[in-house]
């Protein structure tokens, strides 16, 4: 029997029966379907996390003060304050071009915001002058403010876009002036004696928008010289919470990192690394973490999807022996007029292989179609939702392979029927 | 052993000219186990030949054997003992798929439940042969032919179910005829007809024997094996009785006079 005949007859006869061919091809519809749609999503989750994490700058390894792995917690996290200006200006100018760049930041907390009448209340930073090359951030308008800024503790500030549509509409905030203030002593409101310290700072640059980081708006903060922060903000005098290395390229990093631990080993005199008093991050180290954690969710999802594809499978094995069943007369003509067992099987098995492979294809576009739809929901916005070509291949490769699993059986028993009784077979 | 009194009918391969015969059964037994214990000798060895050009009935009271032997001649199934021999061929100790290729080359099936596929319409059906053997290239040229030796022109698009009994049998028989086959092989052909279709279908075999072909056909009805040239009687698993028909009915003129009934 030529492949045309077979096919031409699979195909008719799942016309004939279009219902119960129908509910059967769900079954693949279904699953082919979640494994795609699934599989997508742990792909475009994975593809965020990553983009995300490379937003805040690339090739970056963060110093923070502290060791993380001491057992005796001394002067763990933000407590710490071991971290100098100092030590980021003269690691600045020991790895000198074996760096891309280098920033520092203090945190000066959140101060309320006055500019052209309006109010907002938003976060202070105080950082470097390299910090839009490290964090490959551009400006919008203005410029960043300079080294000479920082020698003579300028009051100038840079703010984020959000900052800026707050406070100035769509109008230009290069060139404004901004107040800080923050109210301390007194206790409740209204209550005792208050003092409110006033500083105002005139703004030089705009930053480019650059979308949230895990839930939080990097688009709304003020950026003043470290130097200015510390003298006029927060009082803490040459102490950073940060400091952050920019690698020249990937490959670089981990070489990179040992030598900003080993400068800063030195100028803290500390011999034993494990005893160290502050933390060096590896952004690959995190990439790979996270990937890592990522991978095994898409997997996860992907097996959850390849459960609903195995029971669409058994439904093709049902399906096909009540059909085995009902054309036994069938089976006993064809054989009668010459059908060989080869012939009665492939006939069967490609029957059944159109049902997957049709189901196959139609849960792709379905898979494809939950995909564009979870796209659309608010929360998942930003999601990148990836089908790649693999996902496709595989997701149809399996649903034939599985035409073929649970259709070998049923095929197998219709070609050893016997030709007389199955001609009997009322 | 001569056919016919009727010494008019043209034959294309005549008894005498071919000296071996079509089928040839030697001392053929079957016995079929029903559950457990209970054996049945279907066939007690039974002798029998064929020769090209005939027109045999096979008949016999229930259980005589006849169905056993129209599934053995016709390679459906496989006898314990003795030896088969069709067109020259053992077909004895064949496997399930040559028995296939046999049947497919050499034996044209006429049910008496017509045993056609209700999805496919009259040419396909009669094409289905033709699937298991041969090109596709001709296969439809081939089967409108046959349909049009049945006198079934203008329904070769009808399904089964749009076709009367009669009809649906004629589309059996242009089946039958596809792979120009050795042997036609009909098991009560006019069981589920009425007289008229059932005196349609015999003077179909009649023409189609008088051009040559070799009919064997499985019936109980006295009736109709008196259209056939030789009737063999099978009783307990053997043959009982041979002859041949000295005046064979003519299928053409009881039509012509009504005797089957109109329609």
């Amino acid at each position: 029997m030529k492949l045309y005949d077979s096919f031409r007859s699979a195909l008719q006869s799942l016309i004939v029966n279009k219902l119960r061919s129908s509910l059967t091809m769900l079954g693949v519809i279904i699953g082919v379907a979640s494994v795609i749609a699934m599989v997508a999503v742990g792909n475009g989750a994975s593809q965020q996390v990553q983009s995300t994490i490379l937003s805040l700058g690339s090739n970056l390894i963060t110093v923070s003060p502290g060791n993380l792995t001491d057992q005796s917690l001394r002067g763990a996290g933000a407590q710490a304050q071991n971290l100098t200006l100092d030590d980021m200006r003269s690691l600045q100018a020991q790895l000198g071009p074996t760096i891309a760049a280098i920033h520092a930041e203090q945190g000066a907390g959140r101060w309320q915001v006055t500019a052209a009448g309006q109010n907002w209340n938003t976060n202070v930073n105080g950082v470097t002058e390299q910090y839009p090359v490290v964090r490959d951030w551009n400006m919008q308008s203005g410029d960043f403010f300079t080294e000479s800024d920082m020698t003579i503790n300028a009051q100038v500030a840079v703010i984020g876009s959000t900052t800026a549509t707050n406070l100035f509409g769509e109008g230009d905030a290069v060139g404004q002036t901004l107040q800080l203030r923050q109210v301390f002593g007194g206790g409740a409101q209204g209550q005792g004696q208050q003092r409110a310290r006033i500083v105002n700072f005139k703004i030089i640059g705009v930053l480019e928008s650059k979308g949230s980081t895990f839930g939080f708006s990097r688009d709304d903060q003020v950026l003043v010289p470290i130097t200015t922060a510390q003298r006029v903000l927060t009082g803490r005098l040459n102490v950073v919470n940060t400091i952050v290395v920019k690698a020249t390229s990937s490959e670089t990093m981990g070489e990179t990192t040992a030598d900003v631990t080993s400068v800063l080993l030195q100028r803290h005199k500390i011999t034993d690394p494990v005893s160290a008093d502050f933390t060096v991050t590896n952004q690959n180290d995190t990439l790979s973490a996270l990937s890592a954690v990522t991978a095994s969710f898409t997997l996860l999802l992907g097996a959850i999807g390849g459960i609903s594809l195995l029971v669409g499978g058994i439904g093709i094995m049902n399906i096909m022996l009540v059909s085995v069943n009902e054309r036994t007369r069938e089976i006993g003509i064809r054989k009668a007029v010459g059908a060989r067992r080869r012939d009665i099987m492939i006939q069967f098995l490609i029957e059944s292989m159109a049902l997957t492979g049709i189901g196959g294809v139609l849960g792709i576009l379905l898979g494809w179609a939950i995909t564009l739809a979870v796209s659309l929901i608010p929360q998942a916005s930003g999601l990148v939702l990836l089908i790649t070509a693999g996902t496709v291949i595989i997701a149809v490769g399996v649903s034939v392979a599985i035409g073929v699993v649970f259709g070998l059986y049923p095929a197998m028993r219709a070609a050893r029927l016997h030709p007389i009784q199955a001609l009997r077979y009322e | 052993m001569t056919v016919s009194g009727r010494a008019a009918v043209p034959y294309r391969h005549g008894p005498a000219a071919a000296p071996r015969p079509v089928v040839r059964v030697r001392g053929v037994t079957k016995t079929y186990r029903i559950g457990k214990d209970i054996e049945v000798r279907a066939l007690a060895g039974v002798d029998l030949d064929i020769h090209a050009g005939e027109f045999v009935a096979i008949m016999g009271p229930s259980g005589s054997g006849k169905s056993t032997l129209m599934n053995v001649l016709g390679c459906l199934d496989v006898a314990d003992g003795g030896t088969y021999e069709l067109a020259g061929e053992n077909v004895g100790r064949l496997s399930d798929d040559q028995l296939a290729a046999i049947r497919n080359k050499h034996i044209g099936f006429v049910f008496q439940t017509f045993n056609l596929l209700s999805r496919l319409n009259a040419v396909e059906n009669v094409e289905l042969p033709l699937v298991y053997g041969g090109d596709r290239h001709d296969r439809r040229a081939r089967a409108l032919a046959a349909l049009g030796q049945v006198g079934l022109d203008d329904r070769v698009r009808h399904r089964p179910s749009e076709l009367s009994g009669g009809q649906q049998q004629r589309v059996a028989i242009a089946r039958a005829l596809l792979t120009d086959p050795s042997m036609i092989l009909a098991d009560e052909p006019t069981g589920n007809l009425d007289s008229h279709s059932s005196a349609e279908i015999l003077a179909i075999f009649q023409r189609l024997n008088e051009v040559g072909k070799t009919v064997v056909m499985v019936t109980h009805e006295p009736d109709v094996a008196a259209h056939c040239k030789r009737i063999v009687r099978m009783r307990d698993g053997v043959v009982a009785h041979d002859e041949p028909v000295l005046e064979p009915r003519r299928a053409e003129d009881e039509i012509a006079s009504g005797i089957g009934g109109a329609d």
